[in-house]
């Protein structure tokens, strides 16, 4: 009998953003409407489109952190860094921050990663850190 | 348009009063209301209670919140309603209770807001906060509330060049009249040379979202404030006769994008602009006839930063008045005179009833000694929800 292992296939995680099919529009999280042509998604196909995903990862710039001790019920560290970045096609997000000394507008590359452990689920986020 | 007056007050200690129950709290701000408005006696008048709060079903483990304040002080069969809008839950209870009485459809509204957070950890009570981040592109991350507040921070010091010194500056005024004000949290004086430049400062002043320190945002506090609204044409106005009925004379709110990240400047709060322009225009003001503010500074850089949004100062230029004393309570433009979130304390769904509490309390000269305004003929408050994603401008006018 075959066994099917590919349920456990390791933790490859991707963040994505979406694209509207009408205008082409790109956005992170997705919408529900594109901002720029009033399409609507759905997220299920069956009435209107399902968007195109497209990894968002890569290149791009920091344009504001913080070092953070005030941490949320579930995060067992002293503080953890967090970044906003600007991707090189415009998009924006907010993600984890490796980098330990960081400055406002240097180069990193985003990856991503599992960024917290809920329990029953593994969640998966930005990494942003220094390129190499 | 109706207009409507706000003819009584109450308020709690803010703190810690976790040992007592959720509705109680609420309780003990609107029976201080009904006394000062002078209608314990006349309680059923009120057309309409609404309760403003944001953790009571997720923290405190109770729900329909409103029904229950309506029936421990015996306001049966007022209508009552919750009003949910994160921080801004007061200030946006009050603007629905306004609408009520411009509509027609209520003459006497109670507006309560109330919330008890230490009734859990610290831990505990900034996870329930960070619920209302994006939830896919925020919150996940584990990034809280005090973490935008030092974003922020940061981009608007290398913006515009305020320092440490500066910033902290606002933390010693909020201090200061924090300390005269019976109901605030913190009621101690800090001093630029102790939580700034001394050895101990960076102890005594610990780290908390870099470069915010400690002594830069607002403790987590419980407590309740209550206002009480009546419509200037209605034959009901005869039962408020003890005090001096304060105008509610302008009000406005606006949205922006719930992700940080989707606004084009971060450091524009353009739902503070928009919600200040509807209450100017609501008012007939322009932000020179202001005569002093309550802001919401759950961070102190807010206070600046909403202080230059609603045209108070320029851009960038909120630090000199800081500087110059002109928002200390004798200068030209006091800001937080209660003592602000930051020394009164930000008991969330309280916070923009205990606001307007403030205004009304100062418009009627009624503020205690050292931290009551020369005069003042119009007071102006923002309620910040979220991170600046819905909030709710306030104007209140002596008639």
């Amino acid at each position: 009998m075959d066994i099917d292992f590919s349920q456990y296939e390791p933790f490859k995680p991707v963040v994505y953003a979406v694209k509207c099919p009408k205008c082409g529009t790109l956005d992170y999280p997705a919408p529900m409407i594109c901002k720029n042509c009033g399409e609507r998604r759905d997220p299920s196909g069956a009435i209107f489109s399902a968007w195109e995903k497209v990894p968002l990862d890569g290149k791009c710039k920091l344009l504001g952190w913080t070092k953070l001790y005030a941490l949320p019920e579930g995060i067992e560290k002293k503080y953890l860094l967090f970044g906003v970045v600007e991707f090189e096609n415009g998009l924006r997000a907010i993600g984890r921050l490796l980098v330990e000394e960081p400055k406002t507008g240097m180069e990193l590359v985003s990856t991503a990663g599992l960024v917290r452990e809920i329990p029953g689920e593994d969640v998966a986020g930005f990494i942003f850190d220094i390129a190499g | 348009m109706r207009k409507a007056a706000i003819v009584g007050i109450g308020h709690t200690v803010f703190g810690n009063l976790s040992d007592y129950d959720l509705v109680d709290v609420m309780s003990f701000a609107s029976t201080n209301a009904l006394d000062d408005a002078g209608i314990r006696e006349n309680r059923k008048i009120i057309d309409q209670v609404l309760v403003a709060n944001m953790g009571g079903g997720i923290i405190n483990h109770q729900t329909g919140i409103a029904s229950s304040l309506v029936s421990r002080i015996d306001l049966e069969p007022a209508m009552a309603e919750l009003v949910e809008n994160g921080p801004a839950s007061g200030a946006s209870a009050v603007k629905l209770g306004y609408s009520l009485i411009a509509s027609g459809m209520a003459d006497v509204v109670m507006v309560t807001g109330g919330e008890l957070m230490r009734a859990v950890t610290g831990w505990v009570a900034t996870d329930f906060v960070a619920t209302l981040l994006h939830p896919e592109a925020e919150y996940n991350y584990g990034i809280t509330l005090p973490g935008f507040g030092g974003i922020f921070t940061r981009m608007y010091m290398e913006r515009y060049g305020l320092t440490e010194e500066e910033l902290s500056l606002v933390a010693v005024k909020d201090h200061e009249n924090g300390s005269k004000n019976p109901w605030a949290h913190v009621e101690t004086i800090c001093t630029i040379e102790g939580i700034c430049n001394s050895p101990d400062a960076k102890v005594v002043n610990n780290m908390v979202a870099d470069p915010l320190r400690m002594y830069h945002m607002c403790p987590v506090s419980d407590g309740a404030a209550t206002v009480i609204l009546c419509a200037l044409d209605s034959p009901k106005m005869k039962y408020f006769k003890e005090k001096e009925p304060i105008l509610l004379n302008g009000i406005g709110s606006a949205t922006d994008t719930h992700c940080l990240h989707h606004r084009k400047d971060p450091l524009e709060l353009t739902a503070v602009r928009l919600s200040a322009e509807r209450a100017y225009k609501m008012a007939g003001l322009k932000p020179e006839d202001i005569s002093f503010a309550e802001l919401h500074d759950a961070f102190i850089i807010l206070e600046l930063a909403i202080s230059e949004e609603v045209g108070f100062f320029k851009r960038g230029k909120a630090r000199e008045a800081i500087v110059k004393g002109i928002t200390r309570i004798n200068g030209s433009l006091p800001i937080n005179t209660s003592g602000g979130l930051k020394a009164k304390g930000h008991p969330l769904g309280a916070t923009g009833v205990s606001q307007i509490y403030e205004l009304v309390k100062q418009l009627r000269g009624e503020a205690e000694k050292g931290r009551q305004v020369k005069n003042p003929k119009h007071g102006l408050s923002v309620n910040f929800g979220g991170f600046g994603n819905n909030v709710v401008t306030t104007i209140c006018s002596k008639e």
